[in-house]
């Protein structure tokens, strides 16, 4: 703190102190730009590390290839624009002491960022629903390359689904349209346990492609890579092909509910950098949502703009980190 | 000590009006042309996945393109949305330290990327994900029994 001192004509008694900030601004705006400083550096060496990840690996999944939408990605970097704009119109209406209006724009930024919030939230359980997850070795189901470990994977994950299926007596697996599911699975995953019991690593590699296709072969049907043609030879199993569904598309859900290993190269550390990056933004949006929550609760005149611009400067901070996080993630 | 929090025209500086005045010299439409400018350039952004994209080819220049972009969107962000534009001068005593903080950072990993983008080590070659020859082979094969049934299909 600076100290003005007058001394009036020699007489130290009457000293006439004056604060002078360091820096013009309100102590909670300079808290706030050193606390963002901080965190520029944070996202900076997230994103530095990704970028070195990404262009130093051998391999990288396509965004296809792991269930990533870029028109998703798009949508959300509008809502996040248009979430900022609605926080620096409410900092407006509080300058001009328009307390219900402020509160009615951070109610919409409020609504905004859980949209957001909302669809990333969709956009994990696509990944979730594909078992793509960061992972532990244990519960792990990306493989990086179709090789013996795979092949061992396959088999064990494949005799936890035939082995409680198989000792079922026999009426528990005919009848209605769930013991129907129960029987194909067990039909299948003999079969294919069939074909993951040789070492041959073409096989194994082909086996791979046909669990999970990737995104390169380009023909897609109902989400799904069409490895598998209508003369497959899983369709001449004796399965229950319901009635009006497309047999393929049968096929294709009854081995995506045997959960089986699949290969993706360079699949994990795509899951590692995506839900990394991803998860300390949605951090981010979270402990935003909870102050505009809380701001509900107050009068927003103007005795409150610097607390709403100090909000606002981390908010628009989370919309920064996304405008370079969406073209990295999603289009590189 | 004394809070300023309530009366930031009053030390400002140079620029001590500059702040909170802004708005009455621009209004609400600046915030409404930086809105439409940040989402033509996002559609901009989008614009390198559509298939009117002519550089598809070089991944490299869609990639700068999109960095070009983000870059922009950043500025307009903070030059407006975050007022940095309209401060005083105290806005460089901070962002100036942070931002050399941030490219020393980005610097640090500069050898790495050296090193490590189309340089892999025989040990890294080894573990890494990359498809022996032998699975490129099949995998072409598959496209090949694939693709005279996919051009039926279409």
């Amino acid at each position: 703190m600076a100290i003005a001192a007058e001394i009036d004509h020699g007489h130290a008694s009457h000293l006439k102190l004056q604060y002078q900030p360091g820096l013009p601004l309100p102590n909670g705006k300079l808290f706030m730009w050193l606390f963002l400083s901080t965190e520029i550096m944070f996202f900076a060496a997230l994103i530095g590390v990704y970028i070195v990840m990404r262009f130093g690996a051998i391999n990288w999944p396509s965004t296809h290839d792991v269930h990533l939408s870029e028109p998703v990605g798009a949508f959300n970097t509008f809502v996040l624009i248009c979430s900022s704009v609605s926080i620096v119109l409410a900092l407006e209406c509080a300058k001009s002491n328009k307390a219900s209006l402020a509160k009615i724009w951070i109610l919409i930024t409020l609504a905004l960022g859980s949209v957001f919030l909302g669809v990333k939230m969709y956009e994990y359980n696509a990944k979730f629903s594909h078992g793509i997850y960061p992972a532990t070795q244990l519960s792990r189901r990306i493989y990086e390359r179709a090789d013996l470990d795979y092949g061992s994977a396959a088999r064990l994950r494949l005799n936890a689904v035939i082995s409680p299926l198989a000792k079922l007596p026999p009426e528990d697996l005919t009848g209605d349209a769930e013991k129907d599911l129960k029987a194909d699975q067990l039909a299948l995953g003999l079969q294919l346990r069939k074909e993951f019991s040789g070492t041959n690593l073409v096989t194994l590699q082909r086996l791979a492609d046909e669990i999970m296709p990737p995104a390169s072969f380009a023909r897609h049907a109902h989400g799904h890579a069409e490895v598998i043609g209508a003369d497959h030879r899983w369709l001449q199993l004796p399965l229950h092909f319901p009635q009006g569904v497309d047999k393929v598309v049968y096929l294709r859900e009854l081995l995506d509910s045997c959960k089986l290993p699949f290969v993706i190269p360079g699949g994990n550390m795509w899951a590692s950098t995506y839900f990394l990056l991803t998860g300390f933004h949605a951090v981010h949006v979270i402990i935003g949502l909870i102050v505009f929550v809380l701001m509900l609760f107050m009068t927003l005149d103007v005795s409150r703009s610097v607390m709403i611009e100090n909000v606002g400067l981390y908010w628009h901070f989370v919309d920064l980190v996304w405008i370079f996080l969406f073209p990295l993630l999603y289009l590189f | 000590m004394h809070d300023a929090g309530h009366s930031p025209q009053g030390h400002s500086g140079s620029h001590g009006h500059a702040a909170d005045s802004h708005t009455d010299d621009h209004g609400i439409a600046k915030y409404v042309y930086v809105f439409i400018a940040l989402c033509v350039l996002t559609g901009a952004s989008f614009f390198t996945y559509s298939e009117l994209w002519p550089y598809h080819h070089v991944p490299m220049v869609g990639r700068c393109f999109m960095m070009a972009v983000s870059c922009t969107k950043a500025m307009l962000v903070i030059l407006f949305f975050m007022h940095l534009k309209y401060e005083a001068d105290w806005k460089y005593v901070l962002t100036i330290p942070a931002s050399i903080m941030s490219l020393l950072l980005i610097m640090a990993l500069v050898p790495d990327v050296g090193m490590r983008v189309r340089r892999y080590s025989s040990e890294r070659r080894e573990h890494a994900a990359e498809p022996p020859k032998l699975y490129d082979k099949v995998q072409k094969e598959l496209k090949a029994e694939l693709s005279p049934a996919a051009e039926g299909h279409h």
